[in-house]
Order: C-alpha cells, then sequence, then structure tokens
C-alpha cells in the first residue's frame, strides 16, 4: 500500500469518526436521561450514565400516560393513507410529465416548483380557516388531505426513475391494446418501485417528524406521535428523563423500517442521482 | 416563550386586590354587550349564577383549557425509588370538575396546553370547541377579539373589591375573572436546608440575609435557585424592586428617571444587588436544565431558597423526596433592603370565556362554581376574595400573615396597568430591553463568577442602557403620567 492510500484511508476514518461523533454523542444523554429516575436525573450531569440500565420505568410510563399506543396507531393510519395517496399522484403527475408533450407542460413544471418557496407557516392561517369551514379540525382528515400534495422533489425522484425504464415498454403494450391508464397502472407503476420506496422513506420519515401541522389541526382527542409527545412538556417544567424515554421509544419504528426498507432507499437515491 | 408564560402567570397571580358581584354570564352573544352597563343602576347586563337556567344546561358538554396541568393531571411527584409520577390526588381542577358534573349535570372536558399559542387558533377561528380558557398574557385588544366581556368592572369592584380593578380590563369590561388573591414574588426556602447552618427562619435584614447566604455557600449548599438559563425568572426582579423602593411603582416610575438602571433608582440598585449576590456565588453553581430541576434542588436540598411566588410552593413540596417532609418548604417575607418589610399581593387565577363559545351560560355557571368554592382555590395555593365567601387561607401563607397581622411586613398592591407601565413597557421595547428581560439580563449577564467581578463593565452597561432609554423615550414622547 503505497503512502499516498495509507494517508488517504487514515484521512477517510479521522473523518467517519468525527462524523460518528457528531451524531451519536447528542444520542448518548438521551439514553442515559431514559434510564435514570427522576430523582437521579436532577440530581446528576447529563453525561453520568444511569446506575441501573435495567430500569424501564419511564417507558413504561411514557406509553401508559403518554397515550403513545393510540398516538402510534393513528400516526400509522395517517402516514399510510396520505403516504398512499401521495406516492400515487406523484407518479402519475411524473409520468404526464416525463412521457407526454402538451400545451403549458413548463408552467406545470414551474408551478410546483414555486410551491417549494413558500413557506409552510405562510399560508397556514388561509388553510386553517379552510379546513375549519368544512369541519375537518380535530380529525385526522386534516392532516392526512394536508399530507397528500404533490411535491416537487418526489416529481423529480419519479422523472428520474422513468428516465430508466424504456418508452418502448409503453409502446409495445399499447400495441397490445392497453390504455394509458392500464400501461401506467399495470407495467409503469411496478417498475416505479424505488423511487416510490425512497419517497416513502423520505417523505414518511419527514411526517413522523413533523410536529406543526398535527398540533395545529389534531390538538385534541386524536394525537400524533410528536403531538403526544409534546403533551410532555409543560408551562414551567417537563419531567426530560420519561421524554427521553418516548423519544427512544418513537425512534423504534423509523429505526426497522430503515433497517428493512435501507436496499431500496439507496437503489432509489442511486437512480435518483445517477438521472 | 417562557417569560411570556411566567408573565401570564404573575399576571394572574400578580393583578391587585379585593371582592365581587355580579359577575355571572349574559349567555347571549357578547359582541352585542357594546360598551354599556346599568350596573349602577342595579341592573346588569350579565347573569348571575342564580339567574342562569340550570336545568336546560343538563347534559352538555363544556371544555377548559388550561396551562396548569398539575391541576388537571395531578402533582408531579417522586415514588419511593425516584421515579416520577403524577399524583392524581392533586388534580384539584379534574376533582372539582367531577363535583359540579354532579352537582349539575353538566360535564367539564379539561385539556391542556402549554402555551397560549397552542390555543389561539381556536380562538381566531372563534372554534365553538373551546369555552373556557386560563391566564394568557395578551394585549387588551387580544382579550377583547378572543374573550367574552365576563362582567363591568364596576360590578366586579362589588364582589371582588380593588383586586378588580387589575383583572384583564378595558376600563369597562372585565374579560377574565380572578376569583383569588395570592401573594407574589416573595422567599420560598427548605427549612431543613436553612437549619444546617443555624437558621429556622429567613433573616428580616439584608444583611443577615447576606450573611446566612454566605453560610450556605460555605456549606456547600446554593443558597438561591434561579434558573438562569432562561430569562423569565429575571423579571420576578420588578417585585423585588418594589420591595427595595417600598412601594408598588418601582417598574413603571421608571418613566420618571433618566438613569433608571442607576444605583440611585430602585430598578437599578435591584438588579445591582441580585448581580452583587451573582458575583459571591449566592445564585447556583449549576445550569438547571429545566425549571423542574431547579424547584428539585429547593425540595432535595442542594439549595436553600428561591425568589418566586407562591405557586412554586405546593410543586416544591410536592418535590420534597420520599422520607422528607413537604411541609418544610415555606414561604416567607423577603427581608427589608432599607425601606421596610414588604410583601405584594395581587388577583390570582383567571378565568375566561372564549368568544366562539356556543354554550357561555354553563361556561358562566362552571366560573362562578370555582369562585365560590374556596377549598379548590385554596388547594391551588390562592386565597378565595368573593364577596360572601368564607375564604380559607393556604398554610403555606401563614408566615407572611402573621408577619402581616403583627405590623413588621406591609401588604403592597399590585400596580394596576395603566398608562404609565404600558408607556414604560413601549420604551424599554423601543430601546430593545423588553424582550427576554434584557434590561436585567444584559447587567446581570456582565459579571462573570468564574472570573474577578468586572463593576467597570457593569456601570459602563448601566450608562448604555440609561442612554438607549432616554432616548427610546424622547422618539415616543412619553412621560411620567
Amino acid at each position: 500500500m503505497s503512502n499516498e492510500t495509507k494517508l488517504y484511508k487514515t484521512v477517510r476514518y479521522i473523518f467517519l469518526i468525527c462524523a460518528s461523533i457528531f451524531v451519536f454523542v447528542p444520542l448518548v444523554p438521551l439514553i442515559f436521561m431514559a434510564f435514570k429516575t427522576g430523582a437521579e436525573y436532577s440530581a446528576t450531569s447529563v453525561l453520568e450514565p444511569p446506575k441501573n440500565w435495567l430500569n424501564m420505568y419511564n417507558f413504561s410510563y411514557a406509553m401508559r400516560v403518554g397515550h403513545l399506543g393510540k398516538a402510534f396507531l393513528y400516526t400509522a393510519v395517517i402516514l399510510t393513507i396520505s403516504l398512499a395517496i401521495q406516492v400515487t399522484f406523484t407518479a402519475m403527475v411524473a409520468y404526464i410529465l416525463h412521457r407526454f408533450d402538451f400545451m403549458g407542460k413548463t408552467v406545470v413544471k414551474v408551478m410546483f416548483t414555486l410551491t417549494m418557496f413558500i413557506p409552510v407557516v405562510a399560508t397556514q392561517t388561509l388553510i386553517f380557516r379552510m379546513m375549519y369551514a368544512v369541519g375537518l379540525i380535530n380529525t385526522m382528515w386534516s392532516v392526512i388531505i394536508l399530507y397528500s400534495g404533490v411535491g416537487i422533489v418526489g416529481i423529480y425522484v419519479m422523472l428520474n426513475q422513468l428516465d430508466s425504464i424504456s418508452r418502448e415498454i409503453d409502446e409495445a403494450a399499447m400495441i397490445d391494446g392497453a390504455g394509458y391508464f392500464y400501461t401506467f397502472a399495470k407495467i409503469i407503476f411496478p417498475l416505479m418501485k424505488p423511487a416510490c420506496t425512497t419517497m416513502i422513506i423520505i417523505n414518511g420519515i419527514g411526517l413522523y417528524n413533523d410536529f406543526y401541522i398535527p398540533n395545529l389541526y389534531l390538538n385534541r382527542d386524536v394525537q400524533t406521535f410528536t403531538v403526544a409527545l409534546y403533551k410532555f412538556y409543560g408551562s414551567m417544567s417537563t419531567p426530560f428523563e420519561i421524554v427521553a424515554a418516548a423519544i427512544i421509544i418513537g425512534m423504534i419504528p423509523i429505526m426497522i423500517v430503515f433497517i428493512f426498507l435501507q436496499k431500496y432507499i439507496y437503489n432509489g437515491l442511486a437512480g435518483s442521482v445517477k438521472m | 416563550m417562557k417569560t411570556k408564560r411566567f408573565i401570564a402567570l404573575v399576571m394572574g397571580m400578580t393583578m391587585a386586590v379585593s371582592g365581587l358581584a355580579a359577575c355571572g354570564n349574559n349567555g347571549g352573544d357578547s359582541s352585542d354587550n357594546g360598551g354599556s352597563t346599568d350596573a349602577g343602576e342595579g341592573k346588569s347586563e350579565f347573569k348571575t349564577a342564580d339567574q342562569i337556567d340550570k336545568e336546560s344546561l343538563k347534559g352538555k358538554t363544556i371544555t377548559l383549557y388550561t396551562h396548569g396541568g398539575n391541576r388537571v393531571l395531578g402533582e408531579e411527584k417522586k415514588d419511593a425509588d425516584g421515579n416520577t409520577y403524577r399524583d392524581e390526588s392533586y388534580a384539584y381542577l379534574k376533582h372539582l370538575a367531577e363535583k359540579f358534573e354532579g352537582e349539575y349535570g353538566i360535564h367539564v372536558d379539561l385539556q391542556v396546553n402549554s402555551t397560549e399559542d397552542d390555543i389561539r387558533p381556536l380562538l381566531q377561528t372563534q372554534d365553538p370547541s373551546i369555552d373556557i380558557y386560563t391566564s394568557p398574557n395578551w394585549s387588551i385588544e387580544e382579550w377583547q377579539q378572543y374573550a367574552e366581556p365576563y362582567c363591568t368592572v364596576s360590578e366586579a369592584k362589588e364582589l371582588y373589591g380593588d383586586y378588580a380593578e387589575t383583572m384583564y380590563n378595558d376600563g369597562t369590561y372585565i374579560y377574565a375573572l380572578m376569583p383569588a388573591k395570592t401573594y407574589n414574588n416573595a422567599v420560598v426556602y427548605n427549612e431543613e436546608t436553612i437549619k444546617k447552618v443555624g437558621y429556622d427562619s429567613i433573616p428580616t435584614t439584608q444583611a443577615e440575609f447576606e450573611e446566612m447566604c454566605a453560610k450556605l455557600r460555605e456549606a456547600g449548599i446554593d443558597p438561591i435557585a434561579m434558573h438562569r438559563i432562561e430569562n423569565w425568572p429575571l423579571s420576578t426582579i420588578n417585585d423585588f424592586a418594589n420591595y427595595v423602593a417600598g412601594s408598588n411603582d418601582a417598574y413603571p416610575s421608571m418613566l420618571k428617571s433618566d438613569t433608571p438602571f442607576s444605583e440611585s433608582e430602585p430598578m437599578g440598585k435591584t438588579i445591582k444587588m441580585y448581580t452583587d449576590w451573582k458575583s459571591k456565588g449566592f445564585f447556583e453553581a449549576d445550569i438547571y436544565t429545566d425549571f423542574g430541576v431547579a424547584m428539585d434542588s429547593v425540595g432535595n436540598g442542594n439549595a436553600a431558597m428561591m425568589l418566586f411566588g407562591a405557586w412554586v410552593v405546593p410543586q416544591i413540596q410536592g418535590r420534597v423526596p420520599e422520607g422528607g417532609d413537604p411541609a418544610s418548604i415555606k414561604f416567607a417575607p423577603a427581608p427589608d433592603f432599607g425601606n421596610g418589610q414588604y410583601v405584594m399581593a395581587s388577583a390570582a387565577d383567571s378565568y375566561a370565556i372564549s368568544k366562539g363559545s356556543d354554550d357561555k351560560e354553563a361556561a358562566r355557571l362552571f366560573i362562578e362554581y370555582i369562585s365560590e368554592d374556596a377549598q379548590y382555590l385554596a388547594d391551588s395555593g390562592y386565597i378565595a376574595m368573593k364577596k360572601g365567601v368564607d375564604p380559607i387561607v393556604p398554610d403555606l401563607y401563614k408566615i407572611i400573615d402573621d408577619a402581616v397581622a403583627a405590623g413588621t411586613c406591609k401588604v403592597l398592591y399590585a400596580y394596576a396597568t395603566d398608562d404609565n407601565s404600558m408607556h414604560n413597557e413601549e420604551v424599554l421595547s423601543e430601546a430593545g430591553l423588553l424582550e427576554d428581560v434584557k434590561y436585567v439580563g444584559n447587567l446581570f449577564d456582565v459579571i462573570d463568577v468564574t472570573k474577578e467581578p468586572d463593576w467597570a463593565a457593569y456601570d459602563a452597561q448601566v450608562e448604555k442602557q440609561n442612554k438607549a432609554y432616554v432616548e427610546a423615550r424622547e422618539v415616543l414622547g412619553y412621560s411620567w403620567q
């Protein structure tokens, strides 16, 4: 191994170790806190490990008092429906923009792009009033509708995927008598699985962690995980050891999903970059 | 944000004193109330509890949003293993709502919000899902926009005396009923902790108080837990400036001076006193990650005192570790800073009816029910003050009550919001000193406890703030009225 290669390898490892420290250091006190008793948390440094690593009290308390089970259920329902709608519509929009030429196509693309520059909060007063007018406040449908919108990032991910799917497939299907919708639904859409999975994961994590929309629209009985977590925060004091446990509980579903679907994410992103 | 929450809380507890009357609900659309009142002729546009048709309200549900989670979920406590739990026996508002439902057949759905911003969208849309809410820190314009007028000021004065003046009002209408009174910022202390350095009560002079603090520090105990990592605890200095001045107007009186932050003025003197205490190590050595941890430190004896209002006493008592005596957490007047011993008193706790409520009569009935339950108010740390209601004085007030009765401590009633207080606030804001209590924090933070105190730098900051204040006052054209 040449000196240059050794140096490169050393620098690479140093960089990776530093990056890992940046990622993991904030997690360490969180994990420590989650296993501490309330009294221990108050009396010790956040960087001091817990006395009893088997103390599961905070986890059970968070689940029970925070109604996290119910919150997970609502979160799952909201994400499943909204992501299904979002991915389907995004794929449809991308398919039309990719495969067809029509008047105003550029305008449509620009319009989608422009939405990226409008902050979510800027439109919320108006949207809240609209949701209120149709009676959707404090129902999960308000959040589902807001989460189901088609975004430009998703469209670009899909467009990149479509670049890799030959138009000859469409033509062959048409020759065999398939209509546009049949061709999209039965042939093209299944081939877009990596892009769809990428979208589901990336947007899913974003929506799972979103606090602003559900807190605004679901302030009462229907709560997502982030809103349930917020309920632990008091106006003056907060039992952070319980919050830490709840956060760790909240990380578990995301980690499971990520572990099982990571190959699709990498494939999808690689596909996107390739384009 | 916490500054706002705290000020809201303090306003709730800090608005000044006395008794109540035809404060009932008009039940109809309050926007039709106009500005007139016939109270002078003995005829009110608002119904009293007696005038409300209770039968017609049976089976209804009203929703109350409160930031006081401890009165709904129970006090946060530690079990024998030190784990946190909620003791539901302290969920006084929940118990009261259940009792109310038993008597009137009206269900009260209790919701806990962390800040007023949580409920603002519902109020902006006049969502009927919110009927009653507690204690937002709003301008009078916002109160007019979001809250049903509860009664007229003159009606409230009949029942609550002079305290009515300091409830949220626009000069004609009260927008949030504050049915109780309380003593504001004073000394909350752990008796067992100060006993360790030879004291069984809070000294009555500044010199003795500082001597006790020095002994505590020497013994490795934090004399005072402040929780400086957040800004809102600094706003308690306003009350202490009143004690230094021996009057209730130290804060608005800043308008009178060209040098409000100099030691010659009550506010400047008080900030200097706090900063001097800081330089002597009288405040916590460590950073508390949360106000709850600060309260824990007094509960478990790591710190001896807090300079806060009565509202923290039950919360710290709940944090005394297993085996300790919660009654060792006590509340005493601040020492004499040169003008005598004083304690601020004010109206406390606040309940407003949402403009969008569909059940205003039921909401009013519940608020009236609260105002007449002296036990609930006492359990909450307040003293009922409605005319005709026998008050129950919580034990925590005993030391102050005794001092007041003995004449060694005088009561100062909170300064009612007027042009002077509002103008002072505007001047501070214009000078860039209002947000996050910068008029205190900028000075307090000059002294670095890890180094030799740099009082020259402190004096320079005083000059800078004085200049900014005077310039802003001139720009706005305000003067003391």
